[in-house]
Parts: structure tokens; sequence; C-alpha cells
């Protein structure tokens, strides 16, 4: 073009042609820096943005292990770090129709196909149902929870429609087990019942939710536990029942189960009925578990300084129109450690009577039985406490647990102050490092409490508690069959059988405290509904499973020494 | 051409400056070609944490304590041991191990005939090293080691009856 035109300019005057081929020059070098221009943007464009992906790197975004392996609520588990309740990734089963694309069908194949495929692998679907759903052609879940393997056989399938996005969920592996101990993560994302609800605020945070939340528990203690009160109370038939494992030393509970469960994985209409915690929240008269109580306060009080001494055990006592009796004949007269390893309710009443209703009464709140049971669960039981200035029948009542219910918890730690020097101390779920635990009060001078291993071993070596007799685990304790009040006083035929045990008794560790609820009387408890039945065979199977996880071995080269007391007890008749 | 020195020293210099610069641009490309393998790995170390406790917990399910219970009550039936299963110290150790009284009684020994010797069911044991068989080697000691089937038997034999023994 710019020839054409400046051969054209030729023809014209020499002067006018040169300004012509000037602009023309000037013309064509602008356009070509223009054109240079243009490519050296665009290579300057190209360059910054290779420049940029190389240098700068934008595109995966970093993620730290910190904040990607961080669950959304903390895990908790047990003393040695096995999980109990985790935030786990499972798989749900999603249809989503416009996966495919909005135009044209939402399934490679005909629905009716597919859910025989989805049938397959999930028997319980029906497939006409699933037809219907999935030719409706509306998103919803399908599942809501499947296995890895399943999620496998579905991609199997070739069906883009299926997805499977991986939801956080809270899961218990060890499924009811401590149930009432763990609680559950409702809709609402927030714990309900047991330590979810407590750690709640702990197991949300970001700073701490990384690190599992520790309970004082012990799984495989738990589970023996949970095993041995469940056939315990299969053996009697009983309709519930309750069973706790607590270390002495330090407070911490290492087993704790109330039956029926529930399972945490599923809470439905049939479960929540199990919720209910009986070691922590239902009271019961507890019965003769109470008798060393009584008789600890009593020593203590310098009341009882001869073990020796002989009450009358034939008469029964009457007092404001009560009478007090025994559930059987003991003879004339008994002894101390007689009347324990034979239970009589009128040798307590006696003794309860000379220590009076303000000893007892400041024995017992020290023991803390006029409060709450002192543990982190939410839910906690008041106890029946006989409020005022006790009447001589109170005192007398109490002295052999009734008239005053109290939770299987209460029971545990008040125990535990009887055997472990007289220190008593509040029972916890959470793990206490060494040296770390609460200082306690003192309640009994030691050397009642030595005292009181010696009659707690003699009765289970010859009293009412022989059935749980653990060789080589010196299992020192007391039965109790309380009767349980109705409409118009106690009912004879629906008891409360509790067996309050400590062992190694030479040096005692662990309390037990095993309960079963209206226990029947059947083939396997000799057609007896007491305690020296039901409860204390519980105790008995018990005491050897978890022993050595916990650190005792059975020894039958030692014990506690109870030859001062052997003479006082004639081999006499035992409930 | 004309080229001074002063020129060829420009030149120079820019040349050097040049390669500097292409050295620098390639090895800042390097080293964020190596970031991103880096992070790469790092992704994959974290999708198999995630796999890694994906599989723990169902281990942790499928090995429940209910499970394990129900599995030893259909299957092994173990129990806890009993107190005379345990050792209390080195003396009671010592004192399984103490050497017959002078008048004691003499252990119980049971009879037994020695089975039949058949043909040897199981390939005997090559060594790796010489390529024959072990019953061919020069034993140590002057006595080979025990490998056919009838020697065999006879130490299943004894592990029998000392069970037998034990119940």
């Amino acid at each position: 073009m710019t020839t054409i035109s400046v051969s054209t300019v030729m023809s014209n005057g020499r002067g006018a042609l040169v300004n012509v081929r000037q602009r023309s020059l000037l013309m064509a070098k602008w356009r070509v820096l223009w054109v240079v221009l243009g490519f050296a943007v665009i290579a300057f464009l190209a360059l910054t943005r290779i420049a940029y992906l190389g240098l700068f790197e934008p595109a995966p975004s970093r993620q730290t292990y910190g904040t990607s392996l961080l669950p959304e609520r903390g895990d908790i588990a047990d003393r040695h770090g096995v999980p109990l309740a985790r935030a786990f990734p499972a798989y749900s089963l999603w249809y989503n129709p416009a996966a495919l694309g909005t135009d044209g069908p939402p399934l490679v194949r005909k629905p009716r196909e597919v859910a025989e495929a989805l049938v397959r692998i999930f028997p319980d679907l029906e497939v006409n149902a699933l037809t219907a759903r999935l030719a409706d052609g509306r998103p919803g879940y399908l599942r809501r929870r499947i296995l890895p393997e399943d999620a496998n056989r579905i991609h199997g399938l070739g069906e883009p429609a299926l997805e499977f996005p991986r939801e956080t969920e809270r899961f218990y592996p060890q499924g009811s087990m401590a149930a009432h101990i763990l609680g559950f993560v409702g809709a609402d994302g927030h714990g309900h019942v047991g330590m979810e609800q407590v750690f709640d605020d702990r197991l949300t945070d970001p700073a701490q939710r990384g690190t599992p939340a520790m309970l004082s528990i012990d799984t495989r203690v738990q589970g023996a536990l949970e095993d041995e009160l469940l056939r315990g109370m299969a053996d009697a038939n009983a309709k519930g029942a309750a069973g706790i494992v607590l270390d002495v030393e330090t407070g911490e509970v290492m087993a704790l189960a109330s039956l029926p469960s529930f399972n945490p994985n599923l809470i439905d209409r049939a479960g929540e009925g199990f919720i209910f915690n009986r070691v922590t929240n239902q009271v019961y008269e507890l019965g003769s578990t109470f008798k060393p109580i009584t008789v600890a306060a009593a020593i203590d009080a310098g009341v009882v300084t001869d073990l020796s001494k002989r009450y009358q055990s034939n008469r029964a006592i009457s007092i404001g129109g009560f009478e007090l009796n025994d559930s059987h004949a003991l003879g004339a007269s008994l002894n101390v450690p007689e009347a324990l390893i034979h239970s009589s309710n009128i040798v307590t009443a006696q003794i309860a009577d000379d220590v009076g209703g303000e000893r007892l009464n400041a024995t017992m709140r020290a023991l803390g039985m006029d409060k709450r049971a002192q543990i982190e669960l939410p839910a906690r039981g008041m106890p029946l406490w006989p409020k005022g200035k006790w009447s001589r029948i109170t005192t007398m009542t109490v002295a052999y647990g009734h008239g005053i219910a109290v939770t299987p918890l209460h029971l545990a730690s008040a125990y535990g102050a009887l055997v472990n020097g007289g220190i008593w101390r509040p029972a916890t779920l959470l793990k206490v490092e060494p040296g770390q635990a609460a200082p306690g009060v003192r309640v009994f001078k030691a050397s009642t409490s030595a005292r009181m291993r010696q009659l707690l071993r003699m009765i289970v070596e010859i009293g009412t508690g022989k059935k749980a007799n653990a060789l080589g685990y010196r299992v020192g304790g007391k039965t109790g069959s309380a009767e349980k009040p109705g409409a118009g006083g106690y009912r004879e035929s629906s008891l409360v059988a509790t067996f309050a045990a400590a062992f190694p008794m030479d040096q005692p560790r662990y309390v037990v405290i095993i309960m079963l609820d209206e226990p029947q009387g059947t083939v396997a408890t000799s057609g007896q509904r007491t305690a020296a039945f039901n409860a204390a065979p519980v105790v008995g199977r018990l005491v050897p499973r978890i022993g050595p996880l916990l650190g005792i071995m059975p020894d039958n080269t030692r014990d506690v020494d109870i030859s001062d007391l052997a003479p006082l007890v004639g081999k006499g008749k035992s409930e | 051409m004309n080229l001074t020195r002063d020129r060829m020293r420009s030149i120079g210099w820019a040349a050097v400056l040049l390669t500097c610069f292409t050295f620098t641009v390639v090895l800042t490309f390097k080293v964020n070609a190596v970031k991103s393998e880096v992070r790469l790995a790092e992704r994959q170390i974290l999708a198999v944490k995630q796999d890694k406790l994906l599989l723990e917990t169902e281990f942790e399910t499928r090995a429940n304590q209910q499970q394990l219970r129900s599995l030893n009550q259909v299957e092994f039936g173990y129990q806890a041991p009993a107190a005379g299963q345990y050792l209390e110290g080195e003396r009671q150790l010592a004192d399984l191990g103490k050497a017959r009284g002078a008048d004691a009684p003499s252990p119980i020994r049971v009879a037994k005939a020695d089975a039949p010797s058949g043909p040897a069911a199981l390939p005997e044991m090559v060594n790796p090293l010489t390529g024959k068989a072990m019953a061919a080697e020069p034993a140590k000691g002057g006595k080979s080691k025990p490998t056919t089937d009838a020697t065999l038997s006879d130490r299943l034999n004894k592990v029998d009856r000392r069970e037998v023994r034990d119940q």
C-alpha cells in the first residue's frame, strides 16, 4: 500500500514527494512500533505469568498436618489411650441427579436396574421404593452411613449420580460399652448425658481438640465388669444392675456400668429408656452394706473398745411402735465380728444406739452421704437423707442401711475411706497423674481402718460373702439385701442386692460395688434372692478377671492377719 | 564491526549478568518444582494418615470388647488364670527347679512304645550355604540332627503326653 501511494506521488512535484515520503515512513514506523509493542505486551504478560507460576505457586493451598488432621470434635480415650469416642469420617450415600447434567436422564442405566444392583449391596432396601426414589429425580440421602467396602462396590456400579461424600460423625468403636460414662452427641452437635456433655467445650475448642481427653477408666476392666454384671443379672433374672470399680488411693473410677445399657451410636426410642444411670443417679436403700460403716464409727468414737463384748441378738428392739428384727434367729448373743459375719440388724442397732445420732450423723456427713455424689457426670441423684436431729429410731435404721437412700457411688467412696486408712476422696472420671490425687478428708483413724480390713475379710472368709472369695485375691466385703420401699411399707418380694467389696485386703487398692435391682430366686442362685447368692458370686468371678489387669497378682501366701479376731467367732450358721 | 575494549567489556558484563539472571530463574523454577513435590508428598502423607485413622477405627470396632467376648465364648473359652498359675517372686521359681530330696519318691514315668518308622513325609531341610541336605552335612559334635519322620512323631508324642500329664 505504501509503495503504491509513493508511486502515484512520484509523478507530482519533488517537494511534495519528499513530504509524502516522510509522512509515509513515519506512519510505517508507528505501525511497526505498535505491532512490536503489542508483541512485547503479550510476551511480557506471558513471562509474568510463567514467572508468577514458577515463583509463587498459588495453585494448591498449603495445608498443615495440624489443621487437616484436627477432628471436628476431639476424641475421648481411656487411661491407656484406647479410643472410646472418635470423630469419624464415615461415608454416606447421596443421590445427585444433576451429576450427568440437567438435560437427559440422571442415570446411565434404567432406574430399576440400578435399584436392583443397590439392593444386592444393601439387602434391607426395597426394590420398588428405591426405583421410585431414583426415577423421582430429587437429590437426597439414600443411606446415612455405609461401610468403605460398600462404597467401593457402589463405585463399581459406574453411576456418577450415586455419590458417597465423607461426613464427620461421632463414632463409638466399643458400641454400648461405657455408654453411661460417655453419653452421646445429639443432632445439635452437643454432647448429652455423660462426659460428652462435661467435655463439650473442651472437645470443640480448636486449641485443645487435637489431643484426646483421657478418662480414668480402663477399657478391659470396663468390659469385664459389664460382662460379669450381665451374667449376674441374667442368672438372677434381675431388672437392672449397677457396678463400679474404684481406686481407693486416688478416687479414680476404673469402670462404671449401669445395665441395661444403650448404644450411643444409635439413639432410638428403645435406647432412650436406658440412658438413666443407676450408679450415679438412682438412690437405693443399700441395707446391710452400711453396717461396717456403723461399726467403724463406733470403733472410731471409742464406743466399741472391746470387740468381744456381747450384745443380745434374739429379742426384737421396739421403739415408738417400730420393731427392728433380724431376718432369721442368730442365737442369744453376738459379739461385733459375729454380728457383721451374720449380718445382725439387732446388734448393729444397739451399737448405733451407743454411738448416738449426732456422731453417726457426723460420720455419714463426712462420707458425703447428705450431698449428691462427687463425680464429673452431670446426672447425679440427691440422697434421701433424714433431716434434722436424728431420733433413736432413725439412728438405728440408718445403722443398717434403711431410712437413708444413696447411690452406689456414695457407697463406693465410703468403702474407699473405710479400707484405705480412713481418707475419703471424691470419685473422678479423669485420669489422675501419679502424686496428683486429691488430698481428701480424714474420716476414720488409720487404726479403725486397719480393724475394718480384718472384719471385712472375715465376712468373706467365713461369713455371708463366701461366694465372693476369689482365691489368692484377699477379697473383703459385705453383703446387703434391702427390701425396696413400695406403697404402704417395704415390699418383701422386691429386693436390692448389693455386695460392697475391696481387694486385696492386706493393702486395699480397689473397691468393687455390685448391685442387682430386684433379683429373683432362680436355679442359678439356689432359689435365693439375697446378695450372698447373686451379687457376691459376681464379685467372685469379676475380681480374678480384673485383678491382674490392675496389677494385683493372686497370691495364696499372703493375707491380712485376722488371727487376733478369729478366736472371737464361733463356727455358727451364716445367712 | 569495530569493537573497542570498553565495548567488549560492557558486552562481557552484560553476558555475565544475563547468564546469572538465567541461572537464577532456572534455579528458582527448580526450587519451586521441588517445593511442589514436597507439598504433593505432604498431601499423600495426609491422605495415608486419614486412611490409617479409618482403618484403625475399623479395627477397633471389629475387635471391640463385646466382639472379643462373644468370640471367646464361642471359640476359645479362655478363663482368667487361677492363683496357682502365678509365681510369687524368684524363690517360688527356684523352688520348682529344686533337686529331689534324698529320700523323696522317684517321679512317675509313663511307659511308651516307639512308633514304627515309615518313609520321611517331610522333605529334608537343605543347607542354603552348601546346598546339601542337613542329614548329609557333617554334624557338629559328631551327632546328627533329628530329621526323620520317626523322630518327629516321636517328639510330637512326647508333647502330647506332657499335655495329658498337665491336665
